[in-house]
């Protein structure tokens, strides 16, 4: 997909104005209280402690760490991204409720920065998923990371920041790069089709060749249901 | 002769023991007996008159032996205990029919034996609650021990040696009792609890330091109070299921009856108060309340540490007899009050708890909380059981064991004991870390692969662990109809209860009325459920779609933290763990040995034909003059 076409539009806001004035709150809550999953891959990640700590404390503008993708809103990658990280990542990123958002801090996440001749380095971050801000540098100062982070609040806020998104409109495109990278077999126990479906976000670039080569070999995993009583299948077992 | 109530009852418990003996080895006999066991509760139910306050119902029987009457009587304090016996045995006994029993039976345990057992404890457990003097107290104490060794027995293998190491210990109890009975009886010339009652204020320290420490130590053993506790866990843990729940829910709390009966009822707390120790601050009543503050502590700390689900309960059921014991002694109202609701509270927690890992043993075949793990979606009942149980285990609302244990706390604070409250609240901590350790190895975390395809219990145990659950939950929201008959049963031990109402307790230093408790509980549930279902849909997640630090899962990698639970806690306390109680005992079997060596050494060696003569000539003159 070309940069060209992954400009936002912002679309005209209609319709019950109460209605934008409650999405309006939701969107200033949400920008004024994010939770990070650093996960640092490159060199980038030193530059976070300083950030995080007294010096800069970006505990003041309402950020935190948070050890569990689970329950973090913004995924920030601090560095280039060998191929065996990347997997990693990914999962990472497809366990995140939405809505998320992914920073990409350093110019290795950029295009590869000056690993752009390793074989084991992947090179444009926006490939395998969406990036929702690039802070480039090599390797940008606390108050970058800071200005970054707050320019992402500002696009949360104004409901421009919807990457997230996109992923699941255009899952064929990502899911095609990450084949490319890792092999066709390439899967995460995370069914974003199934997801897509669940949270209706599925688009016309959902679904293509890439997902229909993923659902030959996929084993879906099933949640575990409560159970009571045993079901006739497993009788018959 | 017309029957009494009473004999009514006790004449159906005999029943009880003779059916299980004679048609037990037939098919139904569990749901005999079980059905028998209500009936038993049938007829305590209409004894109810008791629990508010009643007067005494004598039974028409009654015997002389050696000049001394015998008699049994039923007043609050034994209907109480005898209510949560027999309602004990009830829901045991059905846990055990059906499936149970099958798998049992299966696995070549005796069913036949176990139901007679508990017949039989149930039988000897209403024979000590009726006596009516010290002569039928001693009698139905040693009846007791010895039907309680029989189910213990039962299973055979780990549980006989378990049970030979309780036998010891209650025939070295009963004999101290049975001294301090022949002690009593040189001071008043009877064992008529009215005559001792006039003899006791007649007594001289001495005498009365003498009889405290003989009836609190025989009586401790039962109850498993320090240091005299080593003998439990194994002994309850080791018993077949719906066994081990039931003499978990109320057989130690035997040895509590007794102690409120002769220490509290007989010599008096005022006089036990007046017994200083020489050189130090304290006093006799000091001395038991810091028993049974460790024996909290100390039971509760050695639960932390078990690896089978059974074992932490039993050392847990170790535990919580302190916080009886220690309300009591306190003796104030509300503490009292709250020592002695707890015996019912803990009964129900316990029996409910031990059913729940048995129901969940007899679907794994493991009891091993390192080899357990994510059930609750295979067994979602057992689970609610189980939390139900814990919470009230820990004492926290909106289960029955926060009234309880709250009256013991407020009662402490209001004496002025921080101490004693301190070491209560650490006792707490251990409680709570150690059943946190039980429901997460066991329910949570991840689902083994060889669990995969396990059921709920059958419903044969389900319902007896449903009703326990609902009795917990109904008795924390209106604990005003348990403590209507604690207060009625305080009475009869010279104790006064405070005012009761159907949510608590009125009192002008503060008064709890769980009803407010549990509606402010539930409104803050309520909000939550409320933002949890208005915030869009959700999506349930397989348990291999989960996080550890982006490595992918696979079945066959177990990410279960079991092992070594609580390893920096552990290390700071480690150095505590020295067995220095195991030491003890093992050196007073020890000297035993050597000294029995030493006899029978003197006896074969030296022309024993002589010592024989010489003894007897002893006897035979002792007799004579
Ligand atoms: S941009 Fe520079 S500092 Fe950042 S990861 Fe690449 S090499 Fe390291």
């Amino acid at each position: 997909m070309s940069t060209l076409q992954k400009i936002p539009v912002i679309e005209e806001k209609k319709g019950n104005p109460l209605a934008r004035v409650f999405d309006d709150l939701v969107r200033f809550c949400r920008s004024r209280s994010l939770f990070i999953l650093h996960y640092c891959t490159g060199c980038g990640a030193i530059e976070l402690p300083p950030a995080m700590t007294s010096r800069f404390d970006m505990e003041r503008l309402g950020i935190q760490p948070m050890v569990s993708p689970r329950q973090a809103d913004i995924l920030l990658i601090t560095g280039y991204v060998s191929i065996k990280t990347l997997k990693r990542v990914i999962l990472t990123y497809e366990q995140m409720g939405s809505p998320k958002y992914v920073v990409g801090i350093c110019s290795c996440t950029v295009n590869g920065g000056m690993y752009w001749q390793s074989y084991a380095t992947a090179k444009k971050l926006d490939e395998y998923m969406p990036v929702d801000l690039y802070i480039a540098g090599c390797m940008p100062r606390p108050e970058a990371v800071i200005s970054g982070l707050q320019k992402l609040m500002d696009r949360i806020n104004s409901g421009e920041a919807d990457s997230w998104q996109d992923y699941y409109r255009n899952y064929d495109y990502y899911l095609g790069n990450q084949q490319k990278l890792f092999g066709e077999d390439w899967q995460t126990p995370t069914d974003i089709i199934t997801e897509a479906k669940h949270y209706e976000l599925m688009g016309e670039g959902t679904l293509g060749d890439h997902t229909r080569l993923l659902e030959q070999h996929q084993k879906p995993l099933e949640a575990l249901d409560m159970r009571l009583g045993h079901n006739i299948k497993e009788s018959v077992e | 002769m017309i029957f009494s109530l009473l004999d009514e009852l006790l004449i159906f418990s005999a029943a009880t023991v003779l059916v299980a003996l004679i048609l037990g080895r037939g098919l139904a006999v569990g749901w005999m007996v079980t059905i028998l066991y209500g009936g038993q509760l049938l007829v305590l139910i209409k004894m109810a008159a008791l629990g508010y306050g009643g007067d005494p119902i004598a039974s028409e029987l009654s015997l002389s032996v050696m000049g001394q009457d015998l008699s049994w009587r039923f007043d609050a304090l034994s209907w109480f205990f005898a209510l949560i016996t027999l309602v004990a045995a009830l829901l045991t006994s059905w846990f055990s029919c059906g499936e149970w029993e099958r798998k049992f039976k299966q696995q070549g345990g005796n069913v036949w034996l176990f139901h007679l057992a508990m017949a039989l404890n149930v039988f000897t457990m209403l024979i000590l609650l009726a006596s009516g003097d010290l002569l039928s107290l001693f009698i139905g104490w040693e009846l007791v021990s010895w039907a309680g060794f029989l189910l213990m027995a039962v299973a055979g293998g780990v549980a006989t040696k378990a049970a030979m190491r309780y036998i010891t210990y209650a025939v070295v109890g009963g004999m101290t009792i049975f001294g301090g009975i022949a002690l009593v009886y040189a001071a008043a010339g009877s064992l008529q609890y009215e005559a001792i009652l006039i003899a006791v204020e007649k007594m001289s320290t001495g005498q009365l330091w003498m009889l405290v420490l003989l009836f609190g130590s025989g009586f401790g053993i039962k109850m498993g109070l320090l240091p005299f506790h080593l003998w439990q866990a194994a002994a309850y843990a080791e018993t077949p299921g719906p066994g081990s729940a039931f003499l978990g829910a109320i057989s130690s709390r035997m040895g509590l009856f007794a102690i409120l009966l002769v220490l509290v009822k007989l010599f008096g707390i005022v006089n036990i108060d007046s017994l200083k120790i020489p050189f130090t601050l304290i006093d006799a009543r000091d001395l038991l309340a810091w028993i049974a503050v460790f024996t909290i502590i100390f039971p509760t700390y050695t639960a932390l540490k078990q690896n089978d689900a059974r074992y932490l309960l039993a050392w847990h059921g170790i535990g919580q007899g302190g916080y009886m014991l220690l309300g009591l002694v306190t003796a104030n109202s509300l503490g009292a009050a709250g020592g002695l609701l707890h015996v019912l509270n803990y009964a129900a927690c316990q029996a409910a708890l031990l059913m729940a890992v048995f129901a969940v043993m007899h679907r794994t075949g493991t009891a091993d909380l390192n080899k357990l793990g994510g059930l609750v979606a295979r067994m979602p009942l057992s689970f609610l059981v189980l939390l139900t149980g814990i919470i009230g285990l820990a004492g926290l609302p909106p289960m029955n064991g926060f009234v309880s244990k709250w009256l013991v706390y407020r009662s402490l604070l209001e004496d002025g004991m921080p101490l004693l409250f301190l070491g209560t609240i650490i006792g707490t901590l251990g409680t709570i870390l150690s059943v946190y350790k039980l429901i997460h190895n066991m329910f949570l975390g991840q689902l083994r692969v060889e669990h995969e395809h396990i059921r709920e219990a059958p419903w044969s145990m389900m319902i007896p662990m449903l009703i326990l659950a609902g009795t917990i939950f109904t008795t924390g929201l209106l604990p005003g109809i348990p403590l209507t008959w604690v207060t009625a049963a305080l009475q009869t031990i010279g104790l006064t209860g405070p005012e009761i109402t159907l949510g608590g307790i009125e009192s002008s230093s503060g008064s709890l009325d769980m009803i407010w408790v549990i509606g402010v509980l539930f409104a803050g549930f309520g909000i939550g459920a409320v933002i949890f279902y208005s915030a869009g849909p959700s999506k349930r997640v397989h348990q291999l779609d989960n996080y550890a630090g982006g490595h992918f899962l696979s079945a066959d990698v177990r990410y279960q933290y079991s092992d070594n639970f609580y390893s920096g806690l552990m290390h700071l306390i480690r150095g505590w763990y020295r067995g220095s109680f195991q030491w003890l005992e093992n050196s007073i079997t020890s000297l035993v040995e050597f000294l029995s060596l030493g006899m029978q050494g003197i006896y074969r060696r030296a022309n024993s034909e002589f010592y024989l003569l010489s003894t007897a000539l002893f006897i035979i003159a002792w007799v004579v003059f």
